[in-house]
């Protein structure tokens, strides 16, 4: 099984430092191949808001770098996971630069899930989806808007299932790798 | 010294976006009554460097802030999270003016306005946690219904959007923030929802058939042949 890594962490915080490792460690033990994508090392533009992704080039963004590259690594894994520094309950903005390239992977077209409207899929299967934010002090109103927002992708890039969590770097690293294992594990579950 | 209300324009669409038409509505209302404007596109602000110390400067001038950008894969997109984040860092350990008000203006291309409500958690959290003064946020669905054209030309179709703005400018003209009846007002779809889809496929199919690509707007890329 194939897991790609969405690494939105600054230079030396807590979510590379900690996480990261733990989640390469729990994912190996599991049998899981990982490809890692450390987004701030890489030139990544911003989505333009062309949508030349949907009708010019369909499927494939009109800006050629590296996004490309993750869109097709994504589509074509098991289990993406996104890892970020919590920011005001959201994204780090490393991620969202890459997140906000993923929108060749769903169609112009709209459908009804769960009474709401969403694009549609444009491939037969998506992965799995895992939110992990780190913070460096517990607090619910970032946990609750995180999850949130997990929840919101999982439904509009098709997931089968999604796990989230916001994790306290300052519980450590025992703790960490816990519910880095008990995450990987609730989506193994799913699967 | 006037104060000076700053539109921040979040979306790099060209050559027009919804967030710049619902954004500059808003400002000429304020405009109309006596404030300063200044907008910024973010995706020019944040170039270079001077660029983006030009940014911080203007926001800490002003008073209302006023963001307006488009939702992107479910919150807020790139250029609107890196300048947060560039605010929150400017601002950390500084003498702040006090009672610097921000006002969000979120549009989404689904018709449910729905879409949008955790984006406006995100930028409420930052506004408490930067030291501004929340001054509400207007979540907008069916964006594509106003495709960019200024809010004068959609008249009709945006009759409620404009008397949100309306109510909106006039709340904050008076120093209080958008009133619960512009943020419902705001939040009521412009055409039904099925009308939306419909009309949406027609154009998406139509621009397929601009660029030629007519047949292949499901195409799958990436799978392995």
């Amino acid at each position: 099984m194939k897991a790609v890594l969405l690494d939105g962490s600054r230079h030396g915080d807590s979510s590379s430092q900690l996480v990261r490792p733990a989640i390469a460690t729990e994912l190996k033990a599991h049998g899981w191949s990982l490809q890692p994508f450390t987004l701030r090392e890489l030139e990544i533009h911003h989505c333009w808001g062309c949508f030349g992704c949907w009708v010019q080039t369909p499927g494939r963004c009109l800006i050629n770098d590296v996004a490309r590259d993750i869109a097709a690594a994504v589509i074509n894994s098991d289990l993406v996971i996104h890892l970020t520094p919590v920011t005001f309950g959201g994204y780090s903005s490393e991620l969202k630069k890459a997140l906000d390239r993923m929108i060749c992977l769903v169609s112009p077209f709209f459908t009804k899930i769960g009474g709401e409207i969403h694009h549609k899929p444009r491939y037969e299967r998506f992965p799995y989806l895992l939110g992990i934010g780190t913070v460096e002090q517990a607090d619910e109103e970032l946990k609750r808007i995180f999850t949130k927002l997990v929840h919101r992708n999982a439904i509009n890039m098709h997931a089968p299932a999604y796990a989230a969590d916001v994790i306290c770097t300052a519980d450590g690293p025992e703790a960490v790798q816990l519910r880095v294992r008990s995450l990987i594990r609730a989506v193994e579950v799913e699967q | 010294m006037k104060k000076q209300a700053l539109l921040l324009v979040g979306s790099a669409h060209q050559p027009r976006s919804t967030s710049q038409s619902l954004g500059e509505y808003l400002l000429e209302r304020l405009a109309k009554g006596g404030l300063d404007t200044e907008t910024l596109f973010l995706h020019r602000a944040l170039r270079s460097e001077e660029t983006t110390e030009e940014l911080l400067a203007a926001v800490d001038r002003a008073d209302p802030v006023i963001l307006a950008f488009p939702l992107y894969v479910d919150t807020l997109p790139y250029l609107v999270t890196r300048t947060l984040e560039l605010l929150a860092a400017h601002r950390q350990d500084r003498d702040l003016p006090g009672g610097q008000r921000l006002l969000v203006i979120v549009n989404c291309g689904f018709p449910e306005a729905a879409h949008n409500a955790v984006a406006l958690e995100i930028c409420r959290r930052f506004a408490r946690e930067t030291g501004f003064t929340w001054a509400g946020g207007l979540a907008l669905g069916g964006g594509g219904a106003i495709n960019g054209r200024p809010l004068s030309q959609v008249q009709g179709l945006a009759r409620n959007v404009i008397r949100a703005l309306d109510m909106t400018a006039e709340a904050l003209l008076r120093g209080e923030a958008a009133p619960p009846a512009a943020v419902a007002l705001m939040e009521r779809p412009m055409i039904p929802a099925w009308l939306y889809i419909r009309i949406g496929h027609r154009l998406w199919k139509r621009q397929a058939r601009k660029y030629g690509t007519s047949g292949r707007l499901m195409a799958r890329p990436f799978v392995p042949s």
